[in-house]
């Protein structure tokens, strides 16, 4: 990306962010490349909590990744790009980055942090999922709280592997087909102290699978957090019309636009971070009408009293939505 | 984390990695045995008060155990408190405890001017003489749950001398 890329019009995700330079790029597989931003004038750059992720902007579009480092007392941030070549064109154009460009990216956004009082931190990882895993592995050996890796990847692509065994040594499990990862979780499943919480980072299935396997092993949702990077792709959705009570603005919400970009385009914007549905942010009240929910933030009860709903992914049942804005 | 972990005593633990259902009763309390066992394993537990020697017997039990493992605390609610606290401490989560305190029994009011925990079979609402300094304390609805107790203060205070 060249300084051209960057007069394009600042994304909403990233604005009030930072303005960074490609200090480094490094190739941890054939599809997934680690790139390495710093401060343009060498400043630090402000912390974060493990586990956090980092708005890019390319082009018109944003896309969030995980930060790999440990967050305390950054001078630089690195994320760890897979190549999607059937993607929206963010990790294709990630991988087209070269050192010295500019970017535009949002602060770092929390939003799969430890839990403070675990005493001891059981990370589950596939294929790309292993880049917030990272983070909390880096973490947790700075802080000295304890903690083991499984990490699940296809022969000879997985990315960071070296690093994990040297951050874990014998904490690191490797596994690289289904079904020695299938034992290697029920073991892992059925041996943790209380007090254990596990983090879980990989593609939908794969953390739908883990998920239910720890429940059937009677683990409390309490302990278990995951970081839903791999949001199902989601359909263009039927358009449909929003009242804008307090105002007392209609809009049209057509097929491909989400009800958060139809608001921006009208100039009534609302606060939002993640816009795939995961962090909540852009919560709105919804006086009249039912939703289709599509985010993974409200719970079902919330869901089903269609009293709130996340703009940047939910649509509507009814021809008319009435919102409290 | 747990307070004191001692080994369990040889045959009163369940086996090591247990993570079915423990079912501790205080005094004269019982769990039904229905509670919260749906196919899993029990181990039953008997203690007449939760005192230090119990508390420190109930971390060793939990120590053994592992993630999956459910918490039933039955008794006075003084005991089933104090055990909560303690199961919170070892790491368990509100939802792996199921508290089944009787309606009446022994509370701890927790003097906030000397700091003694003082044993009354009294209610919310009433007053209690601290054993520590005597002050006569309102027992106030106030409860700490790492404290396993209820707040007591000075009854009166802001009353003209």
């Amino acid at each position: 990306m060249t300084a051209t890329a960057l007069q394009a019009k600042v994304h909403p995700a990233v604005e009030g962010g930072l303005l960074l330079e490609v200090a480094d790029l490094s190739v941890q597989t054939a599809s997934v490349t680690s790139i390495t931003f710093t401060d343009p004038a060498g400043t630090a750059l402000p912390g974060y909590v493990p586990g956090s992720h980092l708005v890019v902007q390319y082009g018109d579009g944003a896309n969030a990744y995980s930060l790999t480092g440990s967050g305390r007392h950054p001078s630089e941030y690195t994320i760890s790009v897979l190549r999607v070549d059937d993607g929206a064109g963010g990790s294709l154009a990630m991988h087209r980055l070269a050192v010295g460009d500019l970017v535009r990216v949002s602060h770092p956004r929390s939003a799969f942090a430890p839990v403070a009082t675990a005493r001891h931190h059981l990370l589950i990882a596939a294929g790309i999922g292993i880049t917030p895993m990272l983070s909390h592995a880096r973490a947790a050996a700075e802080r000295d709280s304890e903690a083991t890796l499984v990490y699940v990847y296809r022969p000879g692509q997985g990315a960071h592997v070296q690093q994990a065994r040297e951050l874990l040594g014998p904490a690191l499990a490797e596994c690289t087909d289904r079904g020695s990862f299938q034992e290697e979780l029920t073991r892992r499943l059925t041996d943790q102290k209380l007090g254990t919480h596990l983090y879980l980072c990989g593609p939908a299935a794969f953390m739908d699978t883990v998920l239910a396997r720890a429940r059937e092993l009677g683990w409390p949702q309490g302990r278990l957090h995951s970081e839903p990077f791999g949001a199902a792709e989601l359909d263009q959705g039927e358009p449909f019309t929003v009242n804008l009570a307090r105002s007392g603005v209609t809009l049209e919400v057509p097929a491909g636009i989400s009800l958060l970009e139809a608001l921006e385009n009208a100039g009534k914007g609302v606060p939002n971070m993640c816009r795939k549905g995961v962090c909540g942010e852009c919560s709105l009240q919804v006086l009249r009408g039912a939703p289709l929910h599509r985010d993974l933030y409200l719970s079902e009860q919330e869901k089903s009293a269609n009293t709130t709903m996340m703009c940047c992914v939910s649509r509507s049942l009814d021809q008319e939505l009435e919102l409290d804005l | 984390m747990c307070p004191i972990a001692m080994a369990p005593a040889a045959g009163t633990g369940p086996e090591a990695g247990f993570r079915g259902v423990i079912r501790v009763s205080f005094g004269t309390a019982a769990v039904p045995a229905a509670e919260g066992s749906a196919g899993m394993a029990g181990h039953d537990v008997r203690f007449d008060a939760a005192d230090r020697e119990a508390l420190a017997s109930l971390i060793a039990v939990l120590e053994q155990a592992r993630v999956g493992v459910r918490l039933i605390l039955a008794g006075p609610p003084a005991d089933v408190a104090a055990a909560a606290a303690a199961a919170a401490a070892c790491g368990l989560l509100e939802e792996e405890v199921t508290l089944l305190a009787n309606e009446s029994g022994r509370r701890l009011v927790f003097c906030a001017h000397c700091r003694t925990a003082n044993t009354t079979v009294q209610g919310v609402g009433s007053e209690v003489d601290c054993e520590g300094c005597a002050t006569t304390l309102a027992f106030s609805g106030h409860f700490s749950r790492r404290i396993g107790g209820y707040l007591g203060f000075a009854a009166h205070a802001e009353e003209a001398a």
